[in-house]
């Protein structure tokens, strides 16, 4: 009976010894898992390596503006009807200005790219990119005109027509002609630098690889500047 | 009599088949009538049916020029891009209730080597062996936010101009802050040396050595 009660008192024990360290073991891990968090929030960071020659800078300037009026709209009798209403107006202007930069990638350049000859060096570069690196809203110069019956320019109407300029910007590139002009910054660049190397300038050929289209123009805007 | 007979018979057969025409003729008026009052009410009810309204307003922007304000010759070698976005957000507490904009912004942080800070004799030759010493590794422009890109992802209140460029230095300041770290700095020295040699080796040079400023 004695050995019985003191084994159950033993297993109690043991037991109770068990709980006590496994809690302070939960504790002690509980604390080592607490890590850290960076509470800024800071959706998403991409880092990438490159090699891009960035050779010109454009700085384009857009006014957006925006009418905007209520209209009665719909269908009666097989009939379409727009009507405006006389409920007042709101118009808003937004000045803004962005910035493109047009750029040679050297990531993939090789020496199959350089040729020399008689002491004349004809080197071959990949097609110039752009890429709108910055864009900036007007703030203090946007200008708002709502009728007394409408309410305020919402800041997600704002954002809406910041984009929709943007997007103009971006279809304007090819009448910009940045692609031509990357291409002769390329080469006032380029030729010093070769010159240093020992070559003389007279020597010094600097060739793309084709003419460009309107349409290959658009091919060639970064994909990073794209809104997807 | 039979002929007297005969002919009230003829007559009453002829009266039979006049009043069975005429029933034929009423059904035959009464079904075209009913047609007509089903195309009708057919018609009535589409009319009043097919009908919307709906109050619009215009979404889109107004055509209007882009101007170029400047070009520039640069010459901005860049070896690291850190794209960024930033969720940013400013609150003012009220009596009754608080007002908050959050915003979120994008934009990419560029660190390479700027070829305009070179110093005179930067790239040196003797016979198969160039030395280029290139300027420190650091922000290529300040300018790296794209706002017109910014999303708004909360308002309540009314904001004004000076608080929404409080959130673009707000956000600016927290990209740089992401960014340019010392990790970041020494990727972009590493990338730059890698590609440099790689471009004066594609040059004809057998030994490149490159050094950064300090």
């Amino acid at each position: 009976m004695t050995i019985k009660m003191k084994n159950c008192s033993y297993t109690f024990c043991s037991f109770l010894l068990l709980c006590l360290l496994s809690a302070a073991g939960c504790g002690r891990s509980s604390k080592e898992d607490v890590k850290q968090i960076d509470t800024v929030p800071m959706l998403v960071m991409q880092i990438q390596q490159c090699s891009r020659l960035y050779t010109t800078e454009y700085r384009v300037h857009k006014i957006v503006t925006h009418d905007d009026v209520v209209r009665l709209r719909g269908r009666m009798f097989s009939a379409d009807y727009d009507l405006p209403l006389p409920v007042g107006e709101r118009k808003v202007a937004i000045p803004m200005t962005a910035t493109l930069k047009a750029y040679i990638d050297f990531s993939g350049f090789s020496a199959e790219q350089v040729s020399r000859q008689d002491g004349r060096i004809t080197v071959t570069l990949p097609d110039p990119r752009v890429v709108m690196t910055d864009s900036k809203i007007d703030q203090e110069g946007i200008r708002e005109y709502v009728a007394l019956m409408r309410s305020h320019f919402s800041d997600r109407e704002l954002s809406s027509y910041e984009q929709q300029g943007r997007e103009a910007i971006l279809q304007s590139i090819p009448d910009l002609g940045i692609i031509e002009a990357a291409r002769l910054s390329a080469a006032r660049l380029l030729i010093p630098i070769i010159a240093q190397m020992g070559y003389d300038e007279q020597n010094i050929v600097i060739t793309f690889r084709r003419d460009f289209k309107t349409d290959d123009i658009r091919k060639l805007l970064d994909q990073t500047t794209i809104e997807r | 009599m039979n002929a007297q007979q005969k002919q009230y018979g003829v007559q009453s057969d002829k009266s039979q088949r006049g009043g069975c025409l005429f029933h034929r003729y009423l059904w035959v008026g009464l079904a075209m009538l009913t047609l007509m009052v089903v195309i009708f009410v057919w018609l009535l009810m589409r009319m009043l049916t097919d009908h919307s309204m709906r109050l619009t307003t215009d979404e889109g922007i107004n055509i209007t020029p882009e101007q170029i304000q400047s070009i520039r010759d640069i010459g901005q070698w860049e070896f690291l891009a850190v794209s960024d976005e930033e969720l940013v957000d400013t609150v003012r507490r009220g009596f009754f209730k608080n007002d908050r904009l959050s915003r979120i912004y994008y934009g990419t942080v560029r660190i390479g080597v700027d070829l305009t800070k070179v110093r005179e004799g930067w790239l040196t030759v003797q016979g198969d062996t160039v030395v280029a010493v290139l300027p420190p590794v650091g922000l290529l422009d300040d300018r790296f936010i794209d706002e017109a890109r910014t999303r708004s992802f909360h308002e309540s209140g009314r904001w004004t101009a000076s608080d929404r460029e409080a959130l673009y230095e707000k956000a600016r300041r927290q990209m740089l802050r992401h960014a340019l770290t010392p990790a970041n700095l020494r990727s972009a020295e590493s990338q730059a040396d890698e590609q440099f040699r790689k471009l004066l080796q594609a040059m004809g040079f057998k030994i490149v050595e490159v050094r950064f400023e300090k």
